[in-house]
């Protein structure tokens, strides 16, 4: 059947951010080859996994994937956040997308989309451009879609600035980490 | 016999399944470029496919009649997220809250017999109020916190149904509170007691799909026309409609 693959590598599409099968470490950058110092692959991304917990302020613009604890607030400006299915988020999320497939608890602002997965469970209110919502998700808050807004010279600039800056890792700035 | 199976909710139901997911929200009918697709369900376990029919809805076309014009309305839908009903309303202006109560009022039921085992297995004197009046209003405390007037729509399908009586009495009155005056609200009753579960989700502004799904709770009651009226008694217009299918569509408006 389809997607049997993915079964096997804890139920994570391969096409997600940061499975954490590939980078099991708490927050982690994209591995990098010793010799020359660039990345092995551009798609690999952060990864706080399953049985972490972590109390603060997660940021960064780089892709992130939670399939552990997060307790604070999530912030990545140009990113896309994966909540994993074993993944507990209580935080209020603010990324370009923003993917559930566990537990978020906290309002959800995804810039360009937001998807819940039928395993996604979210009490908090949603902010986006676009939503999907799968068959099974469980959400219980208010939904505002925002359609149409204009980019204005400013707003490209800075989009512009973030994506040049890409290559910073996301961070934990504030807070406890616990394993 | 325990607490939940007096009540007749088996624990682990198979909670939703899958279905193709619809043309995201505010798409405008672009197609999905990019990114992860989010068609791949991989859960550990799938439901097996929900059945679907459609019917004819008398009651939703009124509803919405009664809503035209309002501009940017506010929505409560207390059935499950379906992305159908939220992209028809949401591309109507509303601005929309979605909370399905009866999926939380299995998840009070459970964690209440849970509470209740555990104070029993103390052996000591539990204070834990049993009675149907303090469990709804429990319930109630941690459900449906609105502000007053907060919303001039609500979609409160066949949820009374499935409530307790005293449940259902009291969230009809806090859902007069949350409703503006002038406020619809969209609710559904069966005639005689339903041999399955259903869900419902608005496909068009005449047409519901009706979803079969696992059962969440049993039914609890079968309202009549006079109880109806009783529970709804502070709204100062009630329209009904009775479909083939045993089931009254109602609008009671604030």
């Amino acid at each position: 059947m389809w997607k049997k693959e993915d079964v096997k590598s804890q139920g994570l599409p391969e096409n997600l951010p940061g499975n954490p099968a590939n980078s099991p470490a708490l927050v982690s950058s994209p591995p990098r080859e010793a010799s020359t110092g660039l990345p092995v692959s551009s798609k690999s991304s952060a990864c706080i996994s399953q049985g972490i917990r972590i109390k603060g302020e997660v940021t960064g613009s780089e892709d992130l994937f939670v399939d552990g604890h997060v307790e604070g607030k999530l912030n990545l400006s140009n990113g896309s956040l994966t909540v994993g299915p074993n993944g507990e988020v209580k935080a209020d999320i603010f990324a370009r997308e923003v993917i559930v497939r566990g537990r978020v608890d906290g309002k959800i602002v995804g810039r360009e989309k937001i998807q819940l997965w039928s395993t996604g469970n979210v009490a908090g209110d949603l902010q986006t451009e676009r939503l999907m919502i799968e068959d099974g998700a469980v959400l219980r808050g208010r939904v505002e879609i925002e359609t149409g807004k204009p980019i204005d010279k400013h707003t490209e600039a800075r989009s512009a600035a973030a994506g040049t800056a890409k290559s910073g890792a996301v961070s934990v700035i504030t807070g406890s980490v616990a394993n | 016999m325990s607490f939940l199976n007096k009540l007749g909710i088996g624990v682990g139901a198979a909670a939703g399944a899958r279905s193709e997911i619809p043309r995201a929200i505010g798409s405008s009918g672009r197609t999905r470029t990019g990114g992860p697709a989010p068609v791949a369900a991989v859960g550990a376990t799938r439901a097996p496919e929900l059945r679907e029919s459609s019917r004819v809805s008398n009651g939703l076309k009124e509803f919405l009649w009664n809503l035209d014009g309002l501009g940017r309305g506010t929505l409560l839908d207390l059935g499950p997220a379906w992305q159908t009903t939220l992209s028809f309303f949401i591309e109507r202006g509303f601005r929309v809250s979605s909370e399905d109560i009866l999926r939380a009022w299995k998840d009070f039921l459970v964690e209440e017999e849970g509470k209740l085992r555990e104070a029993t297995g103390r052996a000591a004197q539990h204070n834990l109020d049993v009675t149907p009046a303090a469990r709804a209003a429990r319930f109630l405390e941690a459900n449906l916190q609105y502000p007053n007037s907060s919303f001039d729509a609500v979609l409160l399908w066949d949820l009374l149904d499935y409530l307790e009586p005293l449940v259902a009495k009291q969230m009809v009155a806090n859902l007069t509170e949350l409703l503006r005056p002038g406020g619809v609200v969209f609710a559904m009753f069966h005639s005689k007691k339903p041999e399955g579960f259903q869900r419902y989700r608005v496909v068009d502004p005449t047409t519901l799909q009706v979803v079969s799904s696992p059962v969440l709770c049993p039914a609890q009651r079968v309202y009549q026309n006079r109880e109806i009226q009783d529970l709804f008694s502070r709204y100062r217009t009630v329209k009904s409609f009775v479909g083939r299918d045993q089931l009254r569509e109602s609008l009671f408006i604030k």
